[in-house]
């Protein structure tokens, strides 16, 4: 009963630091809803650079040239053969015709091209088998795989600007993190010393409280605990503000998002839902964890007046 | 009650605040600690509430070894030892009756307890028709009689009373004495620490003189000498 008692208290106290420095604790929310709207912003913009080097990807094909002589059931063998690499998904013959078609088709708005194909006497394009990948992550494995099948009726097989191509393509991936890793740890640092400001301003405002409080024999735990149970407060407030807001700007941003990934299936509000508790109970944890940090410091420091 | 047997301070290793000082104060006694600034009453005080701790000696306090207090157990002796201030140390946005009741919530006490409590220490100083006023709608005898009320709270045993009267006109500061004199008389050991020459000589009770940090006097019925 007396611990319930205490708690309250100690709640009721919180309150009370909370709206007696109404500012400096609108303050403090701000830049802890800024601090948790930017790192989930990164968060978006990841999801979205990662569904988009997806979809870049899936738009590459691998192209393996036959030789123009290739007899067709020594290339239905060749594809068979292909179709049972474990990470191919998909194996499409182009002949020779279909070859010159679609160049032709590619290149119908230049005319010297078109004046070079007529002048050329004969067919100059290779048939090729197309090769997709089973997911846009098997791309590499699968130039592995092509570069160790051996075929008499295989032309070439120049896999380099697909991996120049991919490896570019990871390295922008790579640095989308870490750029977002190094803004989320300033975002961090940031709210670490506006939080300790703010406990330290806070205990500052009390201090004559804080002076009595321990005059009249309250406990350490009781002087102390308002101001981490305050820090908590803040956090839990801001975290509701940034989950509705950020919500509403997704609900904004996904018609955008469907015309620029047209044909493929990427939702930002479906990814944010199937991992809410994943993403917002960690950014709960480590807000919570870092404002606790913050004013145990202060109060530690500054609440022995 | 409060025993000192051999107690010395020293600030920065060499700076001497007070020197074997050794008295015992026994259960319901009223005695005065006087002293010029810097004789080292302050810092007495402080080492009596666990402020500061001493650099040599022992200090007891109902029985209880004080010397090496860890800093969880200091509460519990503050709620033992009552201490009044020459600044009364009220929170200005309280009332006087809400200043009590403080001191009560913060300890833990129980609404119910509040509400019996502290109408009742406010009667005991006088104080039962001011208490809904402000600090600063009253005198400032009368802000230390509401100071007195709230260290009476916990029914301490040892009421530790430093410069009560350093605000006060000489009316105000006969009745915080009378006050501090009832209180006794109820067997509360009080501890008045001052430099008022008439308060002390008017008393005639134990008197303890600091000098430079050292105990020079210990009358029964005494005087202040310095």
């Amino acid at each position: 009963m007396a611990f319930f008692l205490s708690v309250s208290r100690i709640i009721k106290f919180s309150f009370q630091d909370i709206f007696r420095n109404i500012w400096l604790s609108v303050v403090t929310i701000m830049i802890l809803i800024l601090t948790l709207f930017s790192v989930n912003l990164l968060l978006a913009v990841k999801a979205i650079s990662a569904a988009a080097v997806d979809t870049i990807k899936n738009k590459i094909d691998i192209s393996l040239y036959l030789k123009t002589d290739a007899p067709i059931e020594k290339v239905t063998a060749l594809k068979t053969k292909l179709l049972n690499l474990p990470n191919v998904g998909e194996v499409i013959y182009v002949s020779q015709e279909e070859a010159l078609m679609k160049f032709q088709e590619a290149n119908r708005k230049d005319p010297k091209i078109a004046q070079a194909l007529r002048e050329l006497t004969k067919n100059p394009l290779a048939p090729s088998l197309i090769i997709r990948p089973k997911s846009a992550e098997d791309f590499e494995p699968l130039i592995g795989e092509l570069n160790r099948v051996d075929d008499a009726i295989i032309e070439s097989r120049d896999f380099d600007n697909y991996k120049i191509m991919l490896e570019k393509i990871d390295a922008i991936t790579k640095k989308v993190s870490e750029a977002g890793l190094l803004v989320s740890a300033i975002f961090i640092l940031i709210t670490l010393m506006v939080i300790y400001n703010t406990s330290r301003v806070a205990i500052y405002t009390h201090r004559n409280e804080i002076g009595i409080m321990r005059l009249v024999g309250a406990s350490n735990t009781f002087i102390k605990a308002p101001f981490l149970i305050s820090s908590m407060i803040y956090t839990l407030f801001s975290l509701t503000v940034v989950v509705v807001s950020f919500y509403l700007f997704l609900n904004l941003l996904q018609p955008y998002l469907e015309t620029f990934f047209s044909g493929y299936n990427f939702n930002i509000l479906a990814y944010f839902s199937n991992n809410f508790a994943r993403i917002f109970g960690f950014e709960f944890f480590v807000a919570a964890a870092v404002n606790l940090l913050a004013s145990w410091l202060a109060v530690s420091k500054y609440s022995n007046v | 009650m409060i025993k000192f047997k051999d107690v010395s301070k020293y600030y920065n290793g060499n700076v001497v605040a007070l020197e074997n000082i050794s008295f015992h104060i026994k259960p319901g006694e009223f005695v005065s600690l006087v002293g010029q600034s810097g004789a080292g009453k302050t810092t007495l005080v402080k080492m009596l509430i666990g402020e500061e701790r001493s650099t040599e000696g022992e200090i007891v306090v109902g029985g209880w070894n004080i010397t090496k207090l860890g800093s969880s157990e200091i509460p519990y002796l503050r709620r033992q030892i009552a201490t009044i201030f020459q600044d009364f140390k009220l929170l200005p946005k309280k009332t006087l009756l809400e200043n009590v009741e403080f001191a009560l919530q913060v300890c833990g006490k129980s609404m119910k307890k509040i509400k019996t409590i502290a109408p009742q220490v406010m009667r005991i100083v006088g104080l039962e028709s001011k208490m809904h006023r402000y600090p600063h709608e009253v005198s400032g005898g009368e802000r230390q009689r509401a100071a007195i009320a709230r260290s009476l709270v916990y029914q301490p045993k040892i009421l530790l009373a430093d410069e009560p009267t350093g605000n006060l006109d000489s009316i105000n500061a006969k009745e915080i004495i009378d006050l501090l004199l009832k209180i006794n008389s109820f067997g509360t050991t009080v501890l008045l620490v001052t430099h008022n020459r008439e308060i002390v000589n008017k008393l005639k009770r134990r008197v303890l003189t600091l000098n430079e940090g050292r105990l020079v006097s210990d009358q029964a019925i005494g005087k202040y000498i310095i």
